[in-house]
């Protein structure tokens, strides 16, 4: 195994204990704190696969963001609500059998896929061109955002701006609503 | 395996140098209050105590760690560590002199803006994990200021990249004097390609990038957490905000990240506005000074020049101005830098599409 290799298989590891821990773990704000350390190691999986336009994107919007965002929700809200929210029922109950079995056949299709599939021979793996470690990928969403997929791009943004009206509307005070 | 070695020697490099940047800073910024002042500032130790700074961390490296009783402590020892590696991160990607860069990446500017914003993470661990009502609102405090005052900065920054059309800092630096392979262009008319200088900074380049780095000065302020925007901190109000419950070499850490942000932050805007380390001097005729001052050494001593008196003027301002209230901080985020800052984007645009 090479170097690439080791780190590629140590973040690999890293992003499933620290995803396992978050659902797992009893304390809430070190559950949020450990969901920085799996979305930091998925970012460095994103590195291997050389979108590194995309790692740091995730960075920002998910470290700088999100997480900030859902621990300022956590620390402005009322100690009593979120000690109600601890207690987790411990025990088999009938309704965790569907997430087990939903788990059990989404790992079927997975495996029996990986079986089938000759990686090698893909069609559209031997003709599209190769992106290499030193090739500015910035500069290609750039101009593929720009005309190949302007309609989504233009549609994300007028949601974007939807979404942000809508906050503007309910955090303005008045008596009106 | 030479290779890493490299790696390894550059890293260290830097954090020596972080270090003894902070232990100058200290010095400097007592002394420069005191001058502002009017007292002396410190006398005691060594010659017109200019080994209070060594002082000082020896003091800090002896006392004790102390860990409050109901602090979380995973958090509380994490914090630190997580504040300074998240600013120390950012130097990676500085250049210091003509091809001479740690890390030469193509997403440079974006690479920092976004270990920049891990360090708001590490500021509310800290908050949270102290366990004291005056840190956790102080983490608070200083967590909203950071988050608000990114999207002026972000969009100032924005606008120098459209100017330089790439977001690696080395290229942005070259393309601002006279190593330049395209047309550098004084107020977007007259051509100072072989001129160089002054003339060729980015701010000379297109007139409105002089609002932006004002923007971006004050907004990187308050990123820092420094006066006028220190009420994370405000020590009448919060005792000393986030990092009240520290000590020792913990409290040092934090000390040592604010010190090396701010000469971040500096250092990011003098590459993006100010030329980098391009020499201020220009060719005139038969003396051309900007040839015979740019080369890796000369890059060097440019930068840290220009770097330090951005330093020294965020130390100025600190001394001089009062604190900001918490509306009055916002207010001037939301109403007044984010407008100017979107109109700083779209004039880059247009001048983009019509001067260049």
């Amino acid at each position: 195994m090479n170097t690439e290799q080791l780190i590629f298989y140590f973040f690999a590891a890293l992003l499933l204990t620290s995803a396992l821990m978050v659902v797992a773990m009893q304390n809430l704000v070190r559950s949020i704190f450990l969901f920085f350390v799996s979305l930091f190691s998925l970012a460095a999986l994103y590195v291997f696969a050389l979108a590194d336009f995309i790692a740091i994107t995730q960075v920002v919007i998910y470290v700088g963001g999100v997480l900030v965002l859902m621990l300022f929700a956590f620390m402005l809200s009322n100690k009593e609500l979120l000690n109600s929210l601890q207690p987790i029922k411990t025990g088999f109950k009938f309704y965790q059998l569907t997430g087990i079995f939903i788990c059990l056949a989404f790992l079927f299709i997975l495996v029996s896929l990986n079986l089938q599939i000759d990686f090698s021979g893909l069609k559209w793996i031997k003709s599209s061109t190769t992106i290499k470690e030193i090739d500015n990928t910035t500069h290609n969403i750039g101009i593929l955002s720009m005309t190949r997929y302007l309609l989504p791009f233009e549609v994300l943004s007028v949601f974007l701006m939807m979404a942000l009206i809508g906050a503007a509307h309910l955090a303005r005070k008045g008596n009106k609503i | 395996m030479n290779f890493y070695l490299t790696y390894v020697l550059v890293a260290s490099a830097l954090f020596a140098f972080t270090a003894l940047f902070t232990l100058f800073a200290l010095y400097s910024e007592r002394k420069i209050s005191a001058f502002i002042q009017d007292r002396l500032g410190p006398m005691e130790v060594g010659k017109y105590g200019s080994l209070q700074a060594f002082a000082d961390i020896l003091k800090m490296l002896q006392k004790e760690f102390i860990i409050p009783t109901a602090a979380d402590k995973i958090l509380f020892i994490l914090a630190p560590i997580i504040i300074f590696v998240s600013v120390y991160l950012g130097f990676a990607a500085l250049p210091w002199a003509p091809g001479l860069i740690p890390a030469s990446l193509n997403l440079g500017i974006f690479y920092i803006f976004a270990v920049l914003s891990i360090e708001t993470l590490g500021i509310l661990m800290a908050g949270w994990g102290s366990n004291n009502k005056y840190a956790l609102l102080g983490s608070m405090r200083s967590v909203a200021q950071m988050v608000s005052y990114e999207i002026p900065t972000g969009l100032s920054i924005l606008s120098v990249v459209m100017i330089s059309q790439s977001l690696n800092l080395q290229e942005i630096t070259i393309r601002q004097g006279i190593l330049s392979s395209e047309a550098v262009n004084f107020l977007g008319i007259y051509d100072v390609k072989a001129i160089g200088g002054i003339l060729s900074w980015n701010v000379f380049q297109a007139p409105h990038l002089i609002i932006a780095y004002i923007i971006y000065f004050i907004a990187s302020l308050a990123e820092c957490n420094r006066a006028p925007f220190d009420i994370p901190e405000a020590e009448s109000e919060l005792i000393g905000g986030f990092h009240v419950e520290y000590s020792g070499l913990r409290f040092a850490f934090i000390f040592l990240a604010e010190y090396s942000m701010m000469f971040l932050v500096g250092m990011i805007g003098v590459v993006l506005f100010l030329g980098g380390w391009n020499s201020p001097l220009p060719n005139m005729g038969s003396v051309s000074l900007a040839n015979w001052t740019t080369g890796i050494g000369w890059g060097i001593f440019w930068i840290l020049l220009k770097t330090l008196s951005v330093v020294a003027m965020q130390i100025w301002i600190r001394w001089t101005l009062p604190r900001f209230r918490v509306d009055q901080l916002m207010s001037l985020c939301w109403k007044v830098l984010t407008p100017l800052a979107f109109l700083c984007m779209l004039i880059s645009g247009i001048w983009r599409l019509t001067m260049m």
